[in-house]
């Protein structure tokens, strides 16, 4: 009888274990197949032990957050990320939404201005960055949808007093069963999970966009949050609703549902390729490819050479919301910003402490039923199905979710407004997306410029200036769209093959100065950057890798002795005589050659020749015709000094 | 325990014009492949590494559950049915794909059968139409000029688009009966991979075994509960 109360007394533990590791399975599930975000041990230097569930089906080695639920998944960091604050408190509603964020970029300097930079007008979802190598202003709009809402959420009720004292066999089977029962139950609950969230349409789109097809012109993010804020009536008619038959335990029910669009905007259908294959000859990029070029102020057509500059020069995978609440306000989970601001360690899943019976409340917290409307969501005891589940169609259509309210504790977020120029969008450790593969010259600086800058790397993400917005509602909820990293590393490498298949005539870096650029040496690198960009250093360190030319090189080396300042005023002055001079002599020597001019004049001569020949690059050749001089000078004074005596 | 029967939607699939075009064969394994997968991952409670497959002629992504073994027992079926559709085309076809238990072994004097008890059947329905056939001679029709070759793509395009539909909503039958029935199956054991004996049977609309092979389960498990 004692072994039977103790394990009684273990059950609503193990119902809670299994509760616990429910929410993350199913995050996990989800996040798996909409976030391209795979990982970001590669971005943070740590190591971390990639599961074998990313490897290769045919491992046989599992983890044990594997053999929960008898399901091994793949590799999501951003499950593992999120999911901290649900092991504390499973009783808090889980919310994932998966936001479409497309975006068009218009070019409008004469609207930008500094002060502006770097701050993000929420009402109009438009952003305003430095863009460190035009120096001008870039007015970026993007719209965003949420396509998806995942609601995990486990609904309490009041627990039948279930083994308590002399409980007798009777209720430790009942116990027992409803473990097993339990774990039986959300196994199939997260087996039918995992192949529902691969029918529905926002699979084809994530499935499109690591497949590396839609550069710039879409991305997925993601935001998990406790609490948001509900649709509208409106939004909620064009989604359609899944639920997932709930699974019942002692002391509650656990609940899983999705309203989704069936209809969204086919963004696939759009050119896959990348934006613009072919050169673009008015491609911003250095100064020095012509400095004087001036961009239209009205905004480019909609095509490639614009966009492209954005897929190529910016990161666009992004995290779109990353702020913390304000200090006033109490964070849910504290753990979960600190787990997020260290993100780059590994998670381990931690287990609740067994043996520990949590209270669990006798109602349903009025907050929770508040905010949410939930009971809109709570299953009906018989699956229920929108009338037309299945079909993906996709119809064009843009809807632009409302802001959010108070959200989950978020990322602590730097306000910072960085002179750098780093854009305070579509930064996090992930690496962009590779640049086309065609390079144009100032391209190649700018990768090198992102690839440093992203090397700062765990701090970049935190940039985003997303704090209260201009309702003072706290959005600290973290949204985060990347790009593939695996996509980027192979790209990153293909890079550093760039130089070798350099056009020589075609690469002229920030450092290499073209032939045209010699006549005006006004227009170097650091007039042009006055506000010490340290992305032009960057330039610096990371041309200077590239392999010039030898004609950029001598034409440097050139510019450089152009602009040398002489060595000695002396030799200055000479050389100013050398000048005035030398039409002079040559008249002499022309006129009357045979003639003995006289020392003083072969000793002025000599001084001039000899400061030329300080002044002047001396070579070999000009060494020879020095030689060569002084050997006629000889000859002609032994000839004058045989003429003499013979005379 | 009672068992739980799943009549899902009938598929209407398009065979070949001619017989023993295995290209054309591809779109009946396609769809039989992707169901059949699907239920079996649904009852895979061992610990299993879920594989995702793409299908060809659809845009639609199936689970398998990882077991190479199970796969080839499938396919071997789906060759099965493939042949039983050529030797009755125009007809309806039916996969049964059934879960069980093993009862007590008693060998008895009339059997050494192992007892099974299914707890659960899924019936898949595949209509097989046959392609219309090319028409090579004069049209009956002489006002109209229609390229049958045209007209006959732009059909099997309009077919393949209906299949792909209802093909999503068997499957999203499949997610419902799954979530809407649980009490039924059994404990998880203590395996990996498909932890449930199961067995599938081929049968069509023209064999006289046809009924009585469901009549025999039906008397077999007691009283099924029919969904369609």
């Amino acid at each position: 009888m004692a072994s039977n109360h103790g394990n009684t007394n273990s059950e609503p533990a193990t119902n809670e274990q299994i509760i616990t590791e429910f929410f993350a399975k199913s995050l996990h599930i989800i996040l798996e197949s909409r976030c391209p975000y795979v990982s970001s041990r590669n971005y943070s230097g740590e190591q971390v032990l990639s599961s074998p569930s990313s490897s290769s089906s045919s491992s046989s080695i599992f983890w044990p957050r594997d053999k929960w639920f008898n399901l091994a998944l793949k590799d999501c960091s951003a499950a593992l990320e999120n999911i901290d604050f649900w092991r504390q408190s499973y009783l808090e509603p889980m919310v994932v939404d998966v936001v479409l964020v497309q975006r068009s970029s218009n070019w409008d300097p004469l609207n930008c201005s500094p002060k502006r930079a770097l701050v993000r007008n929420l009402s109009s979802k438009e952003t305003y960055y430095w863009n460190s190598e035009n120096d001008e202003y870039r007015n970026e709009v993007m719209s965003e949808k949420i396509i998806e809402r995942w609601v995990v959420e486990y609904e309490s009720k009041k627990c039948s007093n279930i083994g308590g004292g002399g409980g007798g066999s009777g209720s430790k089977r009942w116990s027992s069963t409803s473990s097993h029962t339990l774990y039986k139950k959300s196994t199939l609950l997260l087996r039918s999970l995992y192949v529902t969230v691969r029918l529905l349409p926002a699979y084809k789109l994530f499935r499109d966009l690591i497949s590396s097809a839609q550069i710039g012109m879409y991305n997925l993010g993601h935001r998990v949050s406790s609490f948001v804020e509900p649709f509208t009536h409106t939004e909620e008619a064009e989604m359609q609703r899944f639920v997932f038959t709930p699974v019942d335990t002692a002391c509650g029910r656990l609940c899983l549902s999705v309203l989704y669009r069936s209809s969204i905007s086919d963004v696939s259908s759009e050119p896959s390729t990348p934006m613009s294959p072919q050169f673009i000859p008015d491609y911003v990029g250095s100064p020095m490819a012509d400095p004087l070029k001036t961009f239209p102020s009205g905004p480019l057509p909609q095509g490639s050479p614009s966009f492209s500059h954005l897929g190529r020069r910016h990161s666009w995978s992004y995290d779109l919301y990353k702020a913390s609440p304000p200090s006033g306000i109490p964070s849910p989970s504290p753990s979960y910003s600190e787990s997020h601001a260290t993100f780059a360690k590994p998670h381990s899943y931690r287990l609740p402490p067994t043996g520990v019976t949590r209270h669990l409340p006798d109602e349903t917290p009025q907050e929770h039923v508040k905010n949410t409307n939930y009971d809109e969501y709570s299953p009906s005891p018989n699956f229920s199905m929108s009338p037309s589940p299945s079909p993906p169609t996709y119809t064009p259509g843009i809807h632009i979710s409302n802001a959010l309210k108070r959200s989950e504790s978020a990322p602590v977020s730097i306000p910072a407004i960085r002179a750098s120029g780093i854009p305070p969008l579509f930064y996090n450790q992930m690496l962009p997306p590779s640049p086309p593969l065609r390079p144009s010259k100032s391209s190649l600086a700018k990768m090198d410029c992102r690839s440093t800058l992203l090397q700062a790397g765990s701090t970049v993400d935190k940039i985003f200036p997303f704090g209260k917005d201009e309702a003072g509602r706290l959005t600290g909820v973290k949204i985060s769209s990347n790009s593939s990293p695996q996509k980027s590393i192979s790209r990153s490498s293909s890079r550093l093959s760039f130089p070798d298949d350099y056009d020589e005539s075609e690469f002229s870096g920030p450092f290499v100065v073209d032939e045209d650029d010699m006549t005006d040496p006004g227009s170097r690198p650091g007039s042009f950057d006055p506000v010490g960009n340290p992305c032009g250093q960057n330039d610096h360190l990371g041309v200077s890798a590239v392999k010039k030319s030898q004609d950029a090189a001598v034409g440097a080396l050139v510019c450089m002795l152009k602009k040398a300042p002489p060595l000695q005023q002396d030799l200055q002055n000479s050389a100013n005589l050398l000048h005035g001079s030398r039409p002079e002599i040559l008249k002499a020597t022309t006129i009357d050659p045979n003639q003995i001019s006289g020392q003083p004049v072969m000793q002025q001569s000599a001084a001039i020749s000899s400061a030329a020949s300080l002044l002047a690059p001396k070579t070999t050749a000009d060494a020879l015709e020095e030689l060569r001089g002084y050997a006629v000078m000889k000859n002609s004074l032994l000839k004058q000094g045989g003429d003499h005596k013979h005379t | 325990m009672n068992c739980e029967v799943c009549q899902l939607k009938e598929l209407v699939s398009l065979g070949p014009p001619e017989p023993r075009q295995e290209v054309e064969h591809f779109e009946v394994r396609e769809v039989l492949r992707c169901i059949l997968h699907t239920i079996l991952f649904h009852r895979a409670l061992g610990l299993v590494r879920p594989k995702d497959v793409d299908l060809e002629l659809f845009d639609i992504t199936y689970v398998q559950c990882g077991d190479v073994e199970h796969e080839k027992k499938i396919d071997e079926k789906i060759d099965h049915f493939i042949d039983r559709v050529e030797k009755h085309p125009n007809k309806k076809n039916q996969i049964c794909l059934s879960f069980y238990e093993v009862k007590n072994k008693q060998a008895t004097w009339f059997t050494n059968k192992v007892e099974r008890h299914y707890w659960e059947q899924w019936y898949i329905n595949l209509n097989t139409v046959q392609h219309p056939k090319t028409h090579s001679g004069k049209s009956h029709h002489s006002k109209v000029v229609v390229d049958p070759g045209e007209t006959a793509s732009e059909e099997r395009n309009a077919r393949r688009t209906a299949l792909e539909s209802s093909l999503r909503e068997v499957l999203f039958q499949i997610i419902k009966f799954v979530n809407e029935k649980k009490d039924h199956v059994p404990p998880i054991p203590n395996l990996d991979g498909v932890s449930f004996p199961y067995e599938i049977t081929i049968s069509s609309s023209s064999d006289s075994a046809f009924g009585m092979d469901m009549l025999k389960r039906m008397l077999q498990t007691g009283h099924p509960t029919m969904l369609s």
